[in-house]
Formats: C-alpha cells, structure tokens, sequence
C-alpha cells in the first residue's frame, strides 16, 4: 500500500480546480428558472456535476486510448487527457447555456441580462435598463456565458485530473475494477467539492463579474482540506487493490 | 430557492431515537447478510437492503433537520455530498481491513469483519471536517451543521454498503463487493439511487406544512424502491432466487408505505379532487 505524497498534491490540486470552476458558472437556481434570474435554471450541483461527469467521461476515453497504447502513458500523454477532459466539459456548459438562452430568448421573450454590473465588462454593453422589475437579470449574458466556458475549463480539468491520478496508482487501464473504483472516487471527490463551492457562493452566482465571486478564497481553503482528506483515503486504497 | 427558512424542525420522532435507529438498523442489516457466509446461501442478501431501509430514514431525518435551516443551494445538494463522503469513506473502510489481513500485519480474522464499523466512522470522520468547515470557513452560520454532517455522511456510507451488500451478497470487498457492484458499474446506480433517497424525501415534502412522519414515509417508501433495483441488479451478480426474495420483499414495503404516504396526504390536504382528464378538442369546440 502505497502513500504517494505526489499523487495526494495531485488530487487536492484536482479538487480545488473543481471548486473554483463552480464559481465561474452562471448558477441562477429555482429564480432563473422563471427566469427572474441570471444564469441557467438550475442548482450548481447539478450543472457542475452535468459538466463534470462529462468531462470525466471524456477524460475517460482518452486515458484509455493513450494508456493501452504502445509506448505507455508519458507526460504529453497526461496533458492530452487533461484537455479533453476540460473540453468535454466545456462542450457539456456551454451547450448547457446555449439551450437555455434559447428557451429564454425565444420562449420566455427575455433579454439575456445581468443585474449584478451596469455593462457587460466584455461586450460593454448597457445591462442595467433591460433588467424587468422585480427581477435579478434573466437568461444568460455574453460575461456570464464567457465565466461559464472557464468554469467548465475548470472543473473539466479538475476531474481529469483526479481520475488520471487514481488510474495511474491503479496502474491497469484496462481492468473494469480499477476504472470503475477510479470513477466513482472521482465522482465522490466531484461532489463533495462542488457542494463545498456551492455552499460559498450561497445557490447563485452570474460568473467571474459577480461581487460573491470575492468569496473564492474560502472555497479554495475549503476545498484544500477536503480534496485532501478524500486524496488520503483513497491513494492508499487504488494502491491497495491493485 | 432556499426551502423554508428559520427555525430548527420540531415534531416526531425526537432526533436521537432515529439515530439510533439508523445506526443499530443500518449496521444490523449490513451485517446480518454474513448469515449467507455462514449457512452457505444468499437469500439473507435482502438484509442488506433492509438495513440501508434505516439508514435511509436516519439521513432524511438528519437532512430534514439540517435543510429546514435554509441551505441556500437546495436539498438536492446536501443528499449528494452524502453519498460523495460515503462512497470514499465505504470503500475506504471495507478495503483497509482485508488489506491489513491479507498482508499479514493484522493475524486473526476478526479484522475482516471490522469493514462496516471502520466505513461508518471514518464517514464521520470527514462528515466532521466538512460540517466544521461549513461553518467556520464558508460562515454558513447553522448551529446544528456539524452534526448534521456527521449523521448524513454516515447514513451515506451504510446506505451504499447496505445497498452494496444486498446486490453482492456479501460485505467482503476484493471477494464480492469489487467484482459484483464496482465492476459491473451498478455502483453508479448505488451512488445516485442512495443520494436520491436521502435528498428526495424532505425536498418532495418540504413547505410550512411538512411533518416528520410524511417525510419518513415518502424515505422507507423511496429506499424500497431502491432496494428493488438493487434485486434487479443483483439478478446478474448472486442467484434468481435470492434476487427475486429482494425484489419482492422491497415491493412489498413500497406498497405499503406508499399507502401510508397517500393516506397521510390526504388527511392533511384541505381538499383533494380530481381534474379528470383534458377535455378533448369536440368538447371545448
């Protein structure tokens, strides 16, 4: 059984990757699903996990792909399997944001909005006369559509980045026990800091622009101790299993 | 989207009963599917699913608690991360004993049946760290957060264990667990069904009119549901006979809290009426 000091950094850096994509993601919760909100109408746990989970599976594919290959699995390799993760992730927020601007747009008749700044640091479009009284911004501005690309970047990332690690302790990439315990570790390590993140930013945020964004230090701390609680726990058991 | 802000949840059941009833129940059942080792079968597989039946009811309970404070980010949360902290606190602890066994450290094979003890304190364990963090780090500012961490992270852990033990037949990780629920990707189903009886019960119930007992209803009914699944799965894991005893006994407990549930809804409704069915075009022509 081994205690991979390497391995333990790895995954704390994955989780605390994890947590501070959250706060890049435009989370409008149950208001923005009335579209009295700013963000995609949903709760962070769900968007983050819906764009984790792909990213893992992506993430997944491509360890796979790289390891059993001839040659081993080198540290071009580890890149590789990083990006594709953030890039199925990304894909997965971005087309997650899209759908929702168009039911926003063309169904609910909003304009996508931001009450949180006056104009939009990108684009530096006016945003504060648009905003329907009584509301907190609705659909899914050009800043808050850019913040959420980052956070899949991210968290995508992130997740990659656990589940390569645990692989690599694994050290059998093609034995079902190993990527299934790989996983589902990821998985487990992916909630607890997305809640972590989640339960900081208090349910909703509109991306990199709102003033909750402030808070990411406490997560980062947050997500420290946890990612490194869990990369202990569970080093040791893909060390030991296999 | 905060469910119902205020005060500490109050009626039913006091908390401590329920938690020893999620604990000695869950712990029980998890254990009791050892008879199968012992008789040489694997009807008493079903016991598994009856223990995680009292974990799920203890998590609900400690989820209804925690989540009438107002979380902030919606129930579904809480019930994710209890299931996050269970499965690497689970496996952690059913892993660990076998380990130091088949390593020759520990000689004597009581260690072996140690696992489930091991995974239920080590889930509290990091239920503890992160309750404290939600409070001192991120300011939640919820005086029973710490506890509440606690209970659900453990009720996570028995859950999945429970629900493990009845599609394998066994707690033994490398032997029957690893195999049977890992490899064959049914803990995927273990993680989001046990997460959902955890968190589904008090956010399907939640409002100024909720009452304990409605809730733990909707719970016992919810993990029956669960557990049939699990018999499902485990029909391609340990033999037809044992999974059918699974299945059928999970229905029959689903059956009658889902009564129980309707009943209690309609007591406490002011009216219930039927709609009938949307009129058809000639009708509203």
């Amino acid at each position: 059984m081994i205690i991979d000091p390497i391995s333990i950094a790895l995954i704390t850096l994955g989780g605390v990757l994890i947590g501070l994509g959250v706060h890049f993601i435009p989370v409008g919760g149950a208001p923005a699903a009335m579209a009295q909100a700013t963000g995609v109408g949903t709760g962070t746990v769900q968007l983050a996990a819906g764009a984790g989970l792909t990213g893992l599976i992506s993430a997944g594919f491509m360890y796979n792909f790289l390891a059993t290959a001839p040659g081993g699995f080198g540290t071009s390799d580890f890149i590789l399997v990083l990006a594709s993760g953030a890039v199925g992730s990304m894909i997965m927020i971005t087309v997650t944001m899209f759908i929702g601007q168009l039911v926003y747009v063309y169904c609910v008749g909003v304009p996508p909005v931001s009450a949180k700044v006056d104009t939009d640091p990108i684009t530096g479009d006016r945003q504060d006369i648009y905003v329907s009284q009584g509301t907190e911004g609705h659909g899914v501005p050009t800043v808050s559509f850019v913040s959420g690309t980052i956070g899949g970047l991210f968290g995508g990332m992130g997740g990659s980045l656990i589940y390569v690690q645990l692989m690599q302790i694994g050290n059998a990439p093609s034995d079902p026990a190993i990527v299934a315990l790989a996983g589902i570790f990821a998985t487990g390590v992916f909630y607890v800091n997305a809640v972590l993140a989640s339960y900081n930013i208090g349910g909703t945020i509109e991306g990199f622009h709102d003033p909750k964004f402030k808070r990411v230090p406490k997560a980062v701390i947050s997500c420290l101790i946890a990612s490194l609680l869990c990369a202990i726990i569970a080093v040791p058991i893909m060390g030991g299993v296999s | 989207m905060s469910a119902v802000e205020g005060g500490p949840a109050s009626g039913g059941l006091p908390p401590n009963k329920i938690i020893a009833i999620g604990v000695i129940g869950g712990l029980a059942g998890i254990y009791l599917t050892m008879l199968n080792q012992t008789l040489n079968t694997t009807i008493f597989s079903v016991m598994g699913g009856i223990g995680s039946i009292f974990a799920v009811v203890w998590g609900a309970d400690a989820v209804r608690r925690v989540c009438s404070y107002g979380l902030g980010t919606g129930v579904p949360s809480i019930g994710m991360v209890a299931l996050g902290m269970g499965v690497v606190a689970a496996i952690f602890g059913l892993v660990i004993p076998e380990y130091l066994y088949n390593s020759g450290i520990v000689r004597g094979d009581w260690i072996l049946y140690l696992g489930p003890v091991i995974s239920f304190i080590v889930a509290a364990l990091i239920g503890l760290v992160i309750g404290v963090m939600s409070n001192k780090i991120l300011n939640m500012n919820i005086p029973i957060m710490e506890k509440s961490m606690i209970e659900i992270a453990g009720a996570g852990s028995l859950v999945l264990m429970g629900l493990s033990a009845s599609i394998a037949g066994s707690f033994a990780f490398n032997d029957a667990i690893l195999p049977g629920v890992v490899s064959t990707g049914y803990i995927a189903i273990v993680f989001i069904g046990g997460a959902m009886t955890i968190l589904h019960p008090f956010n399907a119930n939640l409002g100024p009119d909720e009452s304990q007992y409605r809730t733990l209803y909707v719970a016992v009914e919810k993990a029956a549901l669960i557990m049939v699944i699990a018999g499902f799965a485990s029909l391609t894991v340990i033999d037809a006979v044992s999974a059918a005893v699974t299945m059928l006994v999970g229905l029959l407990i689903f059956l009658v809290y889902f009564n129980k549930f309707m009943k209690s809804v309609h007591n406490e409704a002011y009216k219930v009426v039927g709609t009938g069915l949307l009129p058809t075009a000639e009708e509203l022509g």
